[in-house]
Formats: structure tokens, C-alpha cells, sequence
């Protein structure tokens, strides 16, 4: 099963919308019939055509600009729930749109895409006002994911401090995680894998992203390491119920959903 | 002075350009001797010659007299010679054949002198009371008929200090040129050593990575001003070639990796129609062939940007932090596996660099310990050398031969055995490549058994400690306010 094969028009499956309503705010949940907008400025026509037919497929509404002046317009002039830049582009590049587009205090999530995967150019890139950093190129799962984390951002509920996906429940200020009011003992990493889960419950989360941000480290582990660490936190929340509720995304990564 | 300028002063001496110039001094401090000595020669040989030829003039003056006047008139004409107001340096005395004084201002004939009609020197102790002569006279003697002697000659104490002082003024007029020559060395080895030290910073830095580096051009008219215009040219064109390799690579990322994802993308796409198992296990194999291949493509190219990396984007590393991090990450794959793993971090050392490179070398080293290990333990340490940090990686595993030790840490090298364990056999040579751009030395040795990897990292000179709180990395900056924004 993979990410692609997901309703899109919102976020994740039908299924997860009134459980994740409980823990998570989503405002756009209201007018989930209007397909979210998404605007991509890149240059390459093939890049270009991968990105919209792909992002068409899942649901979105997808505007597109092949150089930095009909880009920057778009994304002073129209309003979008998300965009997807490159970082080299003909007219006024990545970095000065996106420059430009805060200036003008247009708070949109940017998901940078570029060639340059040095960890200066990811710096620049989020100091320029990006939101997320993308290398060319990509797994669509993974470009699929990382704008849907973005998307769920945008709606920031920061003051959470009590998450609920299912029967799964995480008290961040007790530290505390129960599951069918069971309590459930986990070790601080393990923690913070769960509530990196749990924040972005119904959406597909990949290995590189669960090494971003439990791990805060920009590299590429050889071996599937996350997947250990995943497989014990597998057998603390599910092993011990009668149902699964981290799923493998095969190809993707992972996902927390409770079974429909 | 203290010892680093102490050191300074040595390194002037040791210097290339100070060997030459003193190999300069030298000969040029020969060659000044050597005119000296010339002049001094042609001068004492002047003044030499004008006391011969005033005693050769006298001698003929008297020969004349002789011939005019006979012995009497000789004797006359000497008389006059050594009148006492008559001031000079003559010297003169006619003896009979038996060596009685008949005229002239020495009492006696010298002894030793041979009667001949040659050049004579000799030391006079005994003067007539007129003149109080004392001291070496050049003299000639030649006889009178009737066994008579005559000897003329010249005090030349007056030419022998004359000769005295020209040796003293040259040897002090050599003493400075040398010492001028060492002097103006000093100063311009220093002046030259300067310049090339400027060129030769600037290649260390451009060597550990900021290849944006450039000699600075002070002159361009003067040799030193077009050496380091060439330098700089080439290191333009240095950094044109390394930014077209760059291209290159970067262009192998989109051309071939672009297409290769799309692949993947395609298969996955065709997966989801797919209901028969078998077709679903090739397709499903394809996926993961197409995925080891974008994972080798991108080890390759962040081999690349790791050893073009610069030290421009180095900050204090929390090796602490980084090592606790990497062990946290790999610790449950170790224990997966059945093997003991342990770290030992000595905290509160100094070490810079990039915080994501050094992680990925580490996690790099770990994973390949824990791959190549069947039982026993893995171990990470951090202890201090020297006052240098050092991550050590040992393991209990096969180890590798000291002869395949260097072949290794080449790209895609893995050695015959370890061929059909999982891995793209870059692992190593991605620490290899931080170890270059961070400077830091990379060990392998035997841990017997095993292996046991060290990085020793190069030495930090004590900074003089701000009151800000040590500098957070940017990625931790970054990933810390996107934490708060979720």
C-alpha cells in the first residue's frame, strides 16, 4: 500500500478524521471538498510534469510557473496552502522569491527542491524563509509526505500538550502513554519517535524524516537503523493489543493510523 | 623574546633564501677582499716603489758626486745630507774597507749585509745622536773604489704603519661589508619569507577546502606581484575545473538519478495494480534494486561534497552529544544482533567541525562494526590524546588484513569476503573523506581480535572562552524552532 493510493482531499484516510478531530485541530477539515492548492515554480519541464501530474493524482490543485518573475507573481498575487520551489530558476531564484513572498508577510510553508544537497545550501535555504529542504531527486512518496507535515504546520497546534490517535493516548506534560488506558513504558527516544508519529498521525512519515527530527541529524544512515527502532516501539504499542496501529508504507516509510 | 619569535628567528635561519644570501655574503665579502688586497698591494707597492726610487735618485747623486768631486766630496755631500735641521728620513754611512765609519748618520755598518749592489733591509738600533733614528731601513749599498762603502737608505717605519693602517681600514671595511651583506639578508629573507609565507597560508587554506581563497597581490609589477597572479590564475581555473566536476556530478544526479527515481516511481505505480504475489515479489525486488542504486549514487555524491567540504561551516562540535546520538541510533541494532555495545565518553573535549559529517562518519563506522561482526562486542569511545580528541570504533569481528588496511578507504572497494554482506562500499571512504576535509587522522588497527577504527581529531587551541554559551550548530537551530512550530 502506498501513499498514492490515499484520498487526498484532506488529509489521510476518512477513517482517522474524527480521532485525530479529538487531539488535533484541522481547520481545512471543514472544507475538505476544495482540493488544497499548491503552487510549484520550476523551471525543468520533465521535473515539472513528474511534480504536477503527481500532486494532480493525489488531490491537489496544482498551479505551475516556469521562471522566477510568473512564479513571484503567482505568489504575491494568489493565495496557496502550499509552495514548491526550485532553488535555481530563470529570472529572480528560489531564494529571493521566497525572500520576497515573507517579506510581504505571506506566512505560505515552502518546500525548497534543489540539486545542491550541501548543508550550507539547506541552511541558506531555511534562513531565506523555507520551510523544509528537499534534494533533487526524490522519492514522490517522500515530497508527498514532507509537504503533507508542512500543510499540517501551517495549522500549527503547539499548544497541545495531550495527543490522541485511536486508543493510543500521550500526556507530553506526565510524560505518559497509554493505549486502551493501559499504560505503556517508553524510553525518552522512543518517546519523542511516538510523538513525531502521533503529531503527524494519518500521514506517511519517512525514515529521513524520523531521522530530521527525533534524531536532528541530516545524513543518510546506511542501514535501515530506523527500522529497529521502529520494530521496538511496534512491540510496546502493538504487540501487547489485539490491533496494529503503526503501519510499514512499503517503499515510503511509516504511518499511524488506527484499523478503520 | 619569547619563544614563538625565538622559533620565527630560527625559521629565518633555516630559510631557504637566508642560505643563499648568505652564500652571497660570502662570495661577495670574497670578492671585496679580494679588490681590498689589490689596493692594499698596488698602494704598499707604490709607496714602496717611491722609497726606492728617492734612494735610487740619492744613489745616483752620489755616484755623480764621486765622479766630480772624489771621496771628499762625497763625504761632503753626505754631511750635508744628515745635518741635523735638516729634517728627513735618510739614512747614510760610508765605512772604509775595514769598516770604520767615515760619514753618515749611523754609527756602524749593518752586519749580514753582503757588499753588492742590491736591496737591503735590516732593523737599525744604533743612530747617530742627530737624527735618533730607531726602526726598520730600506736601504742600497754599493762601493766605493778604494774599498769604501756606501749604504743609502730610507726609514720606511712611516710606510710600514701607512701599510699597518690600509690592512686596519680594509679589514674593517670587510668586517662591514660582511656585516651589511648579513643584515641586508636578514631583512630580506624576512621581506621575501614574508611574501612567500602569504602564498604559502593561503595553499593551506584553499587545501583544507576554501578553495575561494587567494593570494593577496600587493605589487603586480615585481616578480612576487606575477607569481601570485599566476597562482591565483590557476587556482581560478582549479576551482573552475572543480566546479565543473561538480557539474558533472551533479549532472550524474539528475541525469542518472532522475530517471532511475521515475523508474521507481513507475514500478511502485505498477505494484498497486498488481494482484498476483510472484509479480508482486519481482516488481517489489526491482523497487529495491533501483532504491540500492539511488543509495549508491547519493553515498558517491556526498563523498564528493565531503571532500570538497569547507572549513568555513565548521562549528564546536558536542562530540558528547554526537557520539551519545550515534550510539543511541545503533545501540538496538547491535543488541538486534546478539552483540554487546558499550560507549566510553570522556566529556569536555575540544574538536570543530561539521556536526552532520562527523555524525554520518561515526554512524558510518558503527554500522560497518556492527555488519562485519558476528559476536562479541561493538564499542564507541571518545578519549583525549594529547590534548586531541579521538572517537574510537572497535569491534570484535574479522578485522581486515594490514595489507587491504589503505585499499579500503578507496570508493567502492570491498574486500573479497565481505562481498556478499549488504552495502555499497562506500561507507569507509565517506570517513575517509570527512577524516580529509576536517583533518583529522584516520587509523585502522588491529583491535585482536577486530578491528578498531580511531579518529583523531586535530588539535583545537584553547580559545579564549566568550561569555556566550557554546555555539549551537545550525541544523540543531533549525530543527529545535521547527520542533516549536509543530
Amino acid at each position: 500500500m502506498s501513499i498514492l493510493e490515499m484520498p487526498m482531499n484532506g488529509f489521510g484516510a476518512t477513517g482517522v478524521r474524527d480521532d485525530l478531530q479529538a487531539a488535533v485541530q484541522l481547520p481545512e477539515i471543514e472544507d475538505a471538498d476544495l482540493p488544497m492548492r499548491v503552487l510549484v515554480i520550476e523551471d525543468d519541464r520533465d521535473a515539472a510534469d513528474y511534480l504536477i501530474k503527481g500532486l494532480r493524482e493525489s488531490g491537489y490543485s496544482v498551479d505551475h510557473a516556469a521562471d522566477g518573475r510568473e512564479g513571484l507573481s503567482l505568489a504575491l498575487s494568489e493565495s496557496y496552502d502550499a509552495m514548491i520551489v526550485d532553488r535555481m530558476l530563470p529570472g529572480p531564484d528560489g531564494l529571493s522569491i521566497v525572500e520576497m513572498v515573507r517579506k510581504a508577510s505571506i506566512p505560505t510553508p515552502v518546500l525548497f527542491l534543489s540539486a545542491l544537497g550541501d548543508v550550507e545550501d539547506r541552511v541558506s535555504g531555511l534562513k531565506a524563509g523555507g520551510d523544509d529542504y528537499l534534494v533533487k531527486p526524490f522519492a514522490f512518496s517522500e515530497l508527498l509526505a514532507r509537504l503533507e507535515a508542512l500543510l499540517r504546520r501551517a495549522n500549527p497546534n503547539q499548544e497541545n500538550t495531550f495527543l490522541k490517535v485511536g486508543d493510543l493516548e500521550m500526556d507530553l506534560l506526565a510524560r505518559k502513554v497509554t493505549r486502551q488506558s493501559k499504560r505503556v513504558y517508553l524510553h525518552p527516544r522512543e518517546f519523542r519517535l511516538l510523538e513525531y508519529l502521533m503529531r503527524h498521525a494519518g500521514q506517511v512519515v519517512t525514515r529521513t524524516m524520523l531521522l530530521e527530527n527525533v534524531w536532528e541529524y541530516h545524513f543518510d544512515p546506511q542501514t535501515n537503523v530506523i527500522d529497529v527502532h521502529i520494530s521496538r516501539l511496534r512491540q510496546k504499542i502493538d504487540k501487547p493489543f489485539d490491533t496494529a496501529i503503526l503501519q510499514t508504507v512499503r517503499g515510503a516509510g511509516y504511518k499511524l493510523e488506527p484499523a478503520a | 623574546m619569547n619563544r614563538a619569535s625565538i622559533a620565527k628567528l630560527f625559521n629565518v635561519f633555516g630559510s631557504t633564501t637566508f642560505r643563499l644570501v648568505l652564500a652571497y655574503t660570502l662570495i661577495f665579502s670574497l670578492s671585496v677582499g679580494g679588490l681590498f688586497y689589490f689596493v692594499f698591494w698596488t698602494t704598499a707597492k707604490f709607496a714602496e716603489q717611491q722609497i726606492e726610487a728617492a734612494i735610487d735618485s740619492d744613489v745616483t747623486g752620489f755616484k755623480d758626486t764621486y765622479a766630480r768631486a772624489g771621496l771628499r766630496g762625497l763625504v761632503m755631500a753626505i754631511n750635508r745630507r744628515v745635518e741635523p735641521d735638516l729634517r728627513g728620513d735618510g739614512v747614510y754611512i760610508l765605512v772604509d774597507s775595514l769598516g770604520n765609519h767615515v760619514a753618515g748618520n749611523m754609527n756602524h755598518y749593518p752586519p749580514k749585509v753582503v757588499v753588492d749592489d742590491i736591496w737591503v733591509t735590516f732593523p737599525i738600533t744604533d743612530v747617530s745622536s742627530a737624527t735618533e733614528k730607531v726602526g726598520d731601513v730600506r736601504a742600497l749599498q754599493f762601493e766605493v773604489p778604494g774599498g769604501f762603502r756606501l749604504l743609502v737608505g730610507r726609514d720606511i717605519r712611516d710606510a710600514r704603519k701607512f701599510r699597518a693602517q690600509l690592512v686596519h681600514s680594509l679589514d674593517i671595511g670587510l668586517a662591514i661589508t660582511a656585516a651589511l651583506g648579513l643584515i641586508g639578508g636578514f631583512v630580506f629573507s624576512r621581506t621575501i619569507m614574508r611574501r612567500i609565507e602569504s602564498i604559502t597560508r593561503t595553499c593551506r587554506r584553499i587545501m583544507s577546502g576554501d578553495l575561494s581563497q587567494r593570494v593577496p597581490v600587493t605589487r603586480t609589477t615585481d616578480e612576487f606581484g606575477r607569481l601570485a597572479l599566476s597562482i591565483n590564475a590557476m587556482l581560478d581555473q582549479i576551482e573552475r575545473l572543480m566546479r565543473s566536476m561538480q557539474q558533472v556530478s551533479d549532472n550524474v544526479a539528475h541525469d542518472l538519478r532522475t530517471p532511475l527515481t521515475r523508474l521507481r516511481s513507475r514500478l511502485e505505480s505498477a505494484l498497486r495494480q498488481m494482484n498476483d504475489p510472484a509479480n508482486r515479489e519481482a516488481v517489489e525486488g526491482a523497487v529495491a534494486d533501483a532504491d540500492s542504486l539511488l543509495a549508491t549514487f547519493a553515498a558517491l555524491l556526498r563523498i564528493a561534497r565531503a571532500e570538497a567540504g569547507s572549513q568555513r561551516n565548521f562549528v564546536d562540535l558536542d562530540l558528547v552529544s554526537i557520539t551519545e546520538d550515534v550510539a543511541d541510533l545503533y545501540g538496538p541494532l547491535a543488541e538486534e544482533k546478539g552483540l554487546a555495545f558499550a560507549s566510553d565518553i570522556k566529556p569536555g573535549l575540544l574538536a570543530r567541525g561539521d556536526r552532520n559529517l562527523v555524525a554520518q562518519a561515526l554512524a558510518n563506522l558503527v554500522d560497518n562494526a556492527i555488519k562485519y561482526t558476528e559476536t562479541g562486542s561493538v564499542t564507541i569511545s571518545v578519549t583525549d590524546r594529547d590534548h586531541r580528541a579521538v572517537l574510537v570504533v572497535a569491534d570484535t569481528g574479522a578485522g581486515i588484513a594490514d595489507e587491504h588496511k589503505d585499499k579500503v578507504l578507496e570508493r567502492l572497494v570491498r574486500l573479497e569476503q565481505s562481498r556478499t554482506s549488504p552495502g555499497s562500499g562506500l561507507g569507509l571512504s565517506l570517513v575517509a573523506a570527512v577524516a580529509k576535509s576536517h583533518g583529522i587522522e584516520l587509523l585502522l588497527r588491529d583491535n585482536n581480535p577486530g578491528l578498531r577504527v580511531e579518529l583523531i581529531f586535530p588539535r583545537v587551541e584553547a580559545v579564549v572562552k566568550t561569555a556566550s554559551p557554546p555555539t549551537v550548530p545550525p541544523a540543531e537551530k533549525e530543527a529545535g524552532s521547527r520542533r516549536a512550530a509543530e
